[in-house]
């Protein structure tokens, strides 16, 4: 039977603080990370898998080694090998990197040297300076260095939908595929520091502020939210439509926001129509807008609003970045300069699905 | 639908099944961050006692006997953690490190003369009141969690309460 005493220590306890939500989301991804899926029960069967598994990677090494020496083709078994969606990837004049994810493959290439053709991702992101490459592979986030060496890995707990990666390189925004959720996360550029920012989201890829000390997303009901990380607030702002994309200005804090008839910087509206892409060229707001058969075209607006210029580019827009538009035309993806030639960064088949470019 | 046993959850989590291992993490994650706080008396501390020992318990899971409860287990690796630190921490310092500073505004409202007793308790006899009472383990359990003669578990025990019970007694005639 207890005493008064023991029964006050029981109450002294169950009275005790709870641990903060945040401590609870690293450790599990600590503790999961951790998690070590137990050996088989046969040893000698393990080691026979193990020794012919190794024979098999020896093997596709060298076969690769020569294959990209052009020396010799392999395939296993009777089936013939497809067709590459894409050719090798070519960095554009000027660029640090560009990384493009078609029919879910991701080709990376770096002025480092970094090369890399054919990884199957959710999703990818260059670093700033093109350093860097994080990738959503399989139900995790990786980061791989440039030489090709996995910097992290780091268990996401669904496909990576979309990554950004903060200007000064510290820390990664990724929407993850959660059940029946995106759930927004954060974590620091090294694989650690794993925290949820908002569990329910668009899978619409954030965009960084300048100082990378806040980000923009899209929330649940379609509306961007601007996350302050040092005060960890979320500062809800309205649109009358859903946002579909969302650029801060490479300078500043002004951000440019797409919605599927418009785009507005902050509360005023630049221009109307169907919008194919937003960006910021040095440092003015640019939107490229679908004209049906004619080519689209590429407007620039003040930072105060107002029109500047306008000129066309062949293909369909899928990236602005600054100073640089890239484009699909039907079997190839060109980047190019307003002032310099345009260059082709890949050939796809016309069927391909060119998913992501990202130009660093 | 009937909610898996600890036991399912080990089995799965050892074949790699995430969803399990991070069922078993919330089962637990609650009790084993207030064992590490009461141990060591500081969040900070508790987040990093707890942390690691969930991150050891699931490296180790391929060598834990399933025949057993999960709980103490755990918590054994939570109580060893927490013993590690704080004697590493001591060993490391000069001063004389505070004891449970987090813990008097969070038990403003409780029973303060008992908190301030029981901070009181050399770190040895605060662990066995803190499994024993605050995480409800048997004395037997106590023993094979910090790996010592039940009777050693038993007299802490009972010295612990002996002193909480003169540290009461000296504020109660004060």
């Amino acid at each position: 039977m207890s005493s008064d005493l023991e029964q006050r220590l029981e109450a002294l306890f169950a009275d005790a603080p709870d641990p903060e939500p945040g401590a609870g989301e690293e450790a599990l991804h600590r503790s999961l990370r951790a998690l070590q899926p137990a050996p088989p029960a046969h040893r000698g069967l393990r080691t026979i898998g193990l020794a012919f598994a190794a024979a098999l990677v020896l093997l596709a090494i060298a076969a690769g080694s020569l294959g990209a020496a052009g020396a010799l083709h392999v395939s296993f078994g009777t089936k013939p090998k497809p067709r590459p969606a894409t050719t090798q990837l070519v960095l554009p004049q000027g660029a640090n990197g560009v990384a493009a994810v078609v029919d879910g493959r991701l080709s990376v290439v770096t002025k480092g040297g970094f090369r890399l053709q054919g990884l199957p991702v959710s999703a990818a992101a260059l670093s700033p300076h093109a350093l860097y490459v994080a990738a959503g592979i399989g139900d995790a986030l990786v980061g791989m260095a440039p030489n090709g060496r996995r910097a992290f890995s780091h268990p996401a707990g669904g496909k990576v939908a979309a990554i950004a990666w903060a200007p000064d390189g510290f820390r990664i925004a990724y929407i993850v595929h959660a059940g029946r959720h995106f759930v927004l996360r954060l974590i620091y550029g090294n694989g650690t520091h794993d925290v949820v920012v908002d569990r329910s989201v668009r899978p619409v890829r954030p965009s960084w502020r300048a100082d990378s000390l806040a980000f923009a997303y899209v929330g649940a009901g379609g509306r961007e939210i601007v996350y302050d990380i040092g005060h960890q607030k979320h500062i809800v702002r309205g649109s009358a439509a859903p946002v579909t994309e969302l650029a801060f200005a490479p300078v500043g804090k002004k951000l440019l926001v797409a919605t599927p008839g418009a785009v507005l910087l902050g509360r005023k509206s630049l221009v109307t129509g169907e919008i194919e892409a937003i960006g910021w060229f040095h440092g003015r707001p640019a939107v490229a807008l679908e004209q049906g058969v004619t080519p689209p075209l590429v407007r620039t607006f003040s930072s105060a609003g107002r029109p500047l210029e306008g000129f066309r580019v062949p293909g369909r827009v899928v990236g602005l970045t600054d100073g640089l538009v890239v484009t699909r035309t039907s079997n190839k993806v060109l980047a190019g300069w307003r002032t310099k030639a345009v260059s082709t960064v890949l050939t796809v088949r016309p069927s391909a699905s060119v998913e992501d470019v990202g130009i660093g | 639908m009937r909610e898996p046993s600890d036991r399912d959850l080990v089995r799965r989590a050892r074949r790699g099944d995430r969803e399990a291992a991070a069922d078993l993490f919330r089962r637990y994650w609650r009790d084993a961050w207030r064992a590490a706080y009461a141990i060591t008396g500081r969040r900070s501390l508790a987040d990093d006692v707890a942390a690691d020992g969930f991150e050891r318990a699931f490296a180790a899971l391929g060598r834990f006997d399933d025949r057993r409860p999960f709980g103490p287990w755990l918590h054994r690796i939570v109580a060893n953690r927490a013993l590690d630190l704080l004697r590493a921490e001591r060993r490391l310092s000069d001063e004389e490190l505070p004891d449970m500073p987090d813990a008097a505004p969070a038990h403003a409202s409780g029973d303060r003369n008992l908190l301030s007793a029981v901070v009181e308790l050399s770190l040895e006899r605060r662990v066995v009141v803190v499994l024993r009472y605050g995480v409800g383990m048997t004395p037997k359990q106590i023993a094979e969690a910090l790996d010592l003669p039940v009777g050693t578990v038993n007299s802490r025990l009972a010295r612990a309460l002996e002193q909480l019970r003169d540290s009461l007694e000296v504020e109660h005639v004060e």
